[in-house]
């Protein structure tokens, strides 16, 4: 039987529509999202699209200054380096190794971290409170520390800020969830749900889970803009991706040599790290703000 | 309440074992031999090597070592380091208080300007103004530290040339450390340049501490303001309103105490990330202070350095942190009937 | 003349369903020194009236009125700023929940010091201790004898009856004309139920106080109050004194609430179903045209569907195209007094 309507209008939106109208009300939020998937395309092909190698070297264009500035060509759009070597071409293999290393650090340490914390926050007692300590021990060293340890150990490279930034990164994502479980577990619906004869798996995946996903979004979306500043203030202090790698952070690292005679070397690599960072912090804030009247 | 200092107590040794043991296992791991990374001295003689064995308990097992190793590092022996022979902890103490200086003129900076600014953003009524608001304090959370730092000092250090962009204090001031503070140490100085040094040792600190402040200063903004608008909803506020009260007098004497509380959680939250660009901008605006020391330290493979600043500036802020949660539990009668019902 | 006189006032909400009448062409009239009920549901209006009346107005409110009197000033008319200095000095209101009315982080007595009238004859020095004499006296006019334990502690360590205790003293200090108490006894135990009620009409009787006393248990109410009015999603349903209405209810929807009061005699059969109106409240984004009630009402006709005016009959008003009672039916008059 089809449903009368008794009323002009009485359709109630889902929460998932509403979400979704109220991350579009944020005009800023909406442009990072754009800006994020731009990136996101850039990072998987941008390799394809770059015009010069990211370590070709073009002795007759040393410290071009970008197109639109007098001297510069439009062959060498943002300019070159000291090298000769394209900053554009850089940029975009960079995004590749910022940008793509700090998705695939986060979706590592996502899911070690998910599986840590949901563990441990299904737990109780002392080995919960062991756990939660060893937890605070290890956030309590700051990322940058984190590094420079595993650094000291394995000596720097890019594939050792995978670890550096990982081990840091962890921690956090079990502790968030980690404490977004014991918040539910406390809420008198779990209770309910015990009553009824959950077990502890059921309780976790069908009345817990659905309830900290907001929680690991928003862990996420601070996690990878986290990532991508410390993978770029690695590069930039020399201790992850090394000399010619078109890193953004080890791109202003090389350009500080010429700071005084050709500051685009800097502020060019400087400026991709702020939109890529800003449009994934836009997109969080976004998320965090239209999620919240959800959750009251 | 007594009970609860003892219980954070608590937290803090176990909390600085477990970084011990963290640093413990990654000195084992240090692609040098285990005694230069222990002690950092180059070419021990037999009687350094035997002392260092037995100091270290290196013939025993890992628990004995790792006893060993908390014996040596907990009574002050961080070892000397392995490029100026000097003992860390001598080092460390020169470096620390530039670092402190520093973090405590960003800290003030960024509560000066970010309460104040957090409250009026939260007084908004309009959307785009809002918005516009979050996004310029989103903007200056997602900057990258090093590259503010840089861009800072080319435009007011050296196409302006306003400020000095290197070091503490210009090298032509004598200045004897007494409290390790140079502004401090200036004021107190009873050279007859003192006021002129004191006014250098201001413009030094100006661009790292602006610098720095960048990040506390938007995440105050950003929870001052979040945390109001969520009080302005309360029903208490609505109870002072109705008996009359000045929109000011609610705010001022009703919603900010109440709103500091999670100001202050996130700020303790803030702590590592803090200490993280407190390095960074130590290297850029060669500030004398831990970080610069040992990221110098890394680059010269100097392992001991290496040790001795993790373990101080992690150590520092665990304790801060305790702190911090101690303060939030002392200032907030709410945590307060809390520990009542737990206790 | 009434203390506070109030003719169609219409408050509407801007909701993401678009722009709702929360408030339907409200009249309320009180007395001065009388004691005034005002029944309703939850969600039927009664705490947008109260801020009306107070002034302080949610975000996205539209309020429209033909006439707002307070002792003869119009209302509608002063700046904010007045409304704000009215409502410390001649209005003052008291909330339900009462321990989180109070500021969680300050001392009870700081609060209650805070409310107290300045004495402007003496010298500012001695004013804050004045402040301090004159809160201990009103506290203890409340009935809280050990002022000082109660001064020094936050309010989640007293109890909810303590607390609106304090709350009453703070609303009263002021000596207000008029006291706004929105549920005052909300989830709070019988014996400090009555309690609260005795001193709300203590001060009644002793101050000249008007009371505005709003709740949805039309039986403590009716035990309380000189004058009841009864709404229904925000619309006025019937108003008048206590006692008539209880003996004579013209509108449907009084007479429902009368009849679901359990009347604790026994002589209901066992299983017997209980009286209730068929279906619930609407919501506010589906609320019906016309009498609100309708859908409901026992006695609804095609009429309905047209809003009835509130119509006048000796003191006592309701609105209704077919109340109880046979002889007349001057319901086409307008309500006009």
């Amino acid at each position: 039987m089809p449903q009368i309507k008794i009323y002009q209008e009485d359709e109630i939106p889902s929460p998932m529509r509403r979400f979704w109208h109220a991350f579009l009300d944020n005009p800023f939020a909406f442009a990072g999202l754009w800006t994020v998937i731009c990136f996101l395309l850039l990072a998987l092909f941008g390799p394809l699209i770059a015009p010069y190698a990211p370590e070709q070297q073009d002795p007759h264009a040393l410290l071009l200054a970008p197109s639109w500035d007098a001297s510069g060509t439009v062959e060498h759009f943002l300019g070159t380096d000291d090298l000769g070597r394209d900053i554009f071409s850089r940029l975009l293999h960079g995004a590749h190794l910022t940008f793509g290393l700090a998705l695939g650090i986060v979706l590592a340490s996502l899911v070690l971290g998910f599986i840590i914390g949901s563990i441990s926050g299904m737990m109780k007692g002392l080995k919960s409170s062991i756990l939660s300590h060893l937890l605070d021990a290890l956030l309590s060293i700051p990322s940058l520390l984190m590094a420079i340890l595993v650094v000291a150990v394995m000596g720097p490279g890019l594939e050792n800020v995978f670890w550096a930034v990982g081990i840091a990164l962890t921690p956090q994502f079990v502790r968030a969830i980690h404490q977004a479980i014991h918040e539910e577990l406390q809420k008198e619906y779990v209770t309910a749900a015990r009553l009824d004869g959950a077990n502890q798996f059921q309780i976790f995946w069908y009345v817990i889970m659905p309830n900290i996903w907001d929680t690991l979004i928003i862990q996420t979306t601070l996690g990878i803009s986290a990532a991508i500043l410390d993978i770029a203030a690695l590069g930039f202090l020399n201790l992850g991706a090394q000399a010619p790698s078109p890193e953004w952070g080890a791109m202003v690292s090389q350009g500080m040599d010429n700071l005084l005679t050709a500051p685009w070397t800097v502020t060019i690599p400087g400026i991709a790290i702020l939109c890529c960072v800003l449009s994934i912090n836009l997109v969080g804030d976004g998320l965090r703000s239209a999620l919240s009247p959800l959750n009251n | 309440m007594a009970r609860y200092l003892l219980r954070r107590m608590n937290l803090f040794v176990a909390t600085s074992l477990v970084l011990l043991a963290v640093l413990f296992i990654a000195t084992h791991h240090f692609p040098v031999e285990i005694r230069f990374a222990l002690t950092g001295i180059h070419a021990p003689t037999v009687e350094q090597i035997a002392q260092i064995d037995r100091d270290y308990r290196l013939e025993s097992n890992q628990l004995g070592q790792f006893i060993g190793y908390l014996q040596q590092r907990v009574t002050g022996n961080l070892g000397v380091s392995a490029t100026s022979q000097q003992p860390v902890i001598d080092e460390l103490a020169a470096v620390l208080p530039a670092s402190f200086e520093l973090a405590i003129v960003a800290a003030v900076l960024a509560l000066l300007f970010g309460i104040p600014l957090g409250i009026l953003a939260s007084m908004s009524k309009n959307k785009i103004t809002q918005h516009t608001i979050m996004t310029i304090t989103l903007t200056g959370y997602s900057i990258p530290v090093f590259w503010l730092g840089l861009t800072l000092s080319l435009w007011f250090g050296v196409q302006l040339g306003w400020l000095p962009i290197s070091g503490q204090l210009n090298l032509l001031y004598e200045i004897d450390p007494i409290t390790g503070f140079v502004l401090i140490d200036t004021l107190l100085s009873d050279s007859p340049y003192a006021d002129s040094a004191f006014i250098d040792a201001l413009q030094h600190i100006i661009l790292p501490a602006v610098t720095l402040a960048v990040l506390p200063f938007t995440v105050v903004v950003r929870s001052t303001r979040s945390a109001i608008i969520s009080i302005m909803d309360k029903t208490y506020i609505k109870a002072a309103e109705a008996r009359g009260l000045h929109t000011s007098h609610i705010v001022l004497r009703h919603a900010l105490p109440n709103a500091l509380i999670p100001v202050l959680k996130s700020l303790g939250l803030m702590l590592g990330t803090f200490a993280s660009y407190a390095m960074i901008v130590e290297v850029i605006f060669s500030w004398p202070g831990v970080g610069a020391w040992l990221v110098s330290g890394i680059y010269q493979r100097d392992y001991t350095v290496i040790q001795g600043g993790v373990l101080a500036v992690a150590l520092i802020i665990i304790f801060l942190s305790i702190m911090i949660e101690v303060l939030h539990t002392a200032i907030n009668p709410l945590s307060r009937k809390e520990l009542y019902a737990a206790n | 003349m009434p203390l506070l006189d109030i003719r169609n006032l219409t408050i509407e909400l801007d909701t993401p369903h678009g722009r709702v009448k929360a408030l339907d062409k409200v009249s309320l009239t009180i007395n001065p020194a009388e004691i005034h009920g005002l029944v309703g549901e939850s969600g039927s209006g009664r705490s947008l009236l109260a801020r009306a009346i107070l002034g302080i107005p949610g975000h996205n409110w539209t309020i429209k009125a033909d006439r707002m009197l307070w002792d003869g000033h119009n209302l509608l008319e002063m700046s904010s700023k007045q409304r704000r200095n009215l409502m410390g000095s001649d209005i003052a209101m008291i909330f339900q929940d009462p321990s989180s009315s109070l500021d969680p982080v300050i001392r009870v007595g700081t609060q209650l010091v805070e409310a107290m009238p300045e004495n402007k004859k003496l010298p500012f020095w001695r004013r804050n201790a004045d402040k301090k004499k004159t809160a201990r006296k009103w506290l203890h006019k409340v009935g809280i004898k050990d002022t000082q334990k109660i001064m020094s502690s936050y309010a989640w360590e007293l109890s909810e009856g303590e607390c609106q205790k304090v709350m009453i003293a703070m609303a009263i200090a002021n000596q207000p004309r008029l006291l706004i108490a929105d549920e005052p006894t909300n989830s709070m135990e019988m014996d400090t139920q009555a309690q609260i009620f005795r001193l709300l009409t203590k001060l009644n009787q002793l101050q000249d106080l008007s009371i505005l006393l709003i709740s949805h248990e039309l039986e403590t109410l009716s035990i309380w109050c000189d004058r009841l009015s009864v709404m229904y999603c925000g619309q006025i349903m019937e108003s008048g004194p206590t006692a008539e209405i209880l003996a004579h209810p013209y509108h449907p929807y009084t007479k429902a609430l009368l009849n679901n009061i359990p009347h604790h005699t026994g002589q209901i059969a066992h299983k017997s179903i209980m009286r209730t109106l068929p279906g619930s409240a609407p919501t506010l984004q589906h609320l019906p045209i016309g009498c609100r009630l309708g859908p409901r009402c026992p006695r609804a006709e095609k009429k309905c569907v047209i809003r009835p005016n509130l119509s006048h009959k000796k003191n006592r008003y309701f609105a209704c195209h077919f109340p109880y009672q046979e002889e007349t039916c001057n319901d086409d008059t307008s309500a006009s007094s």
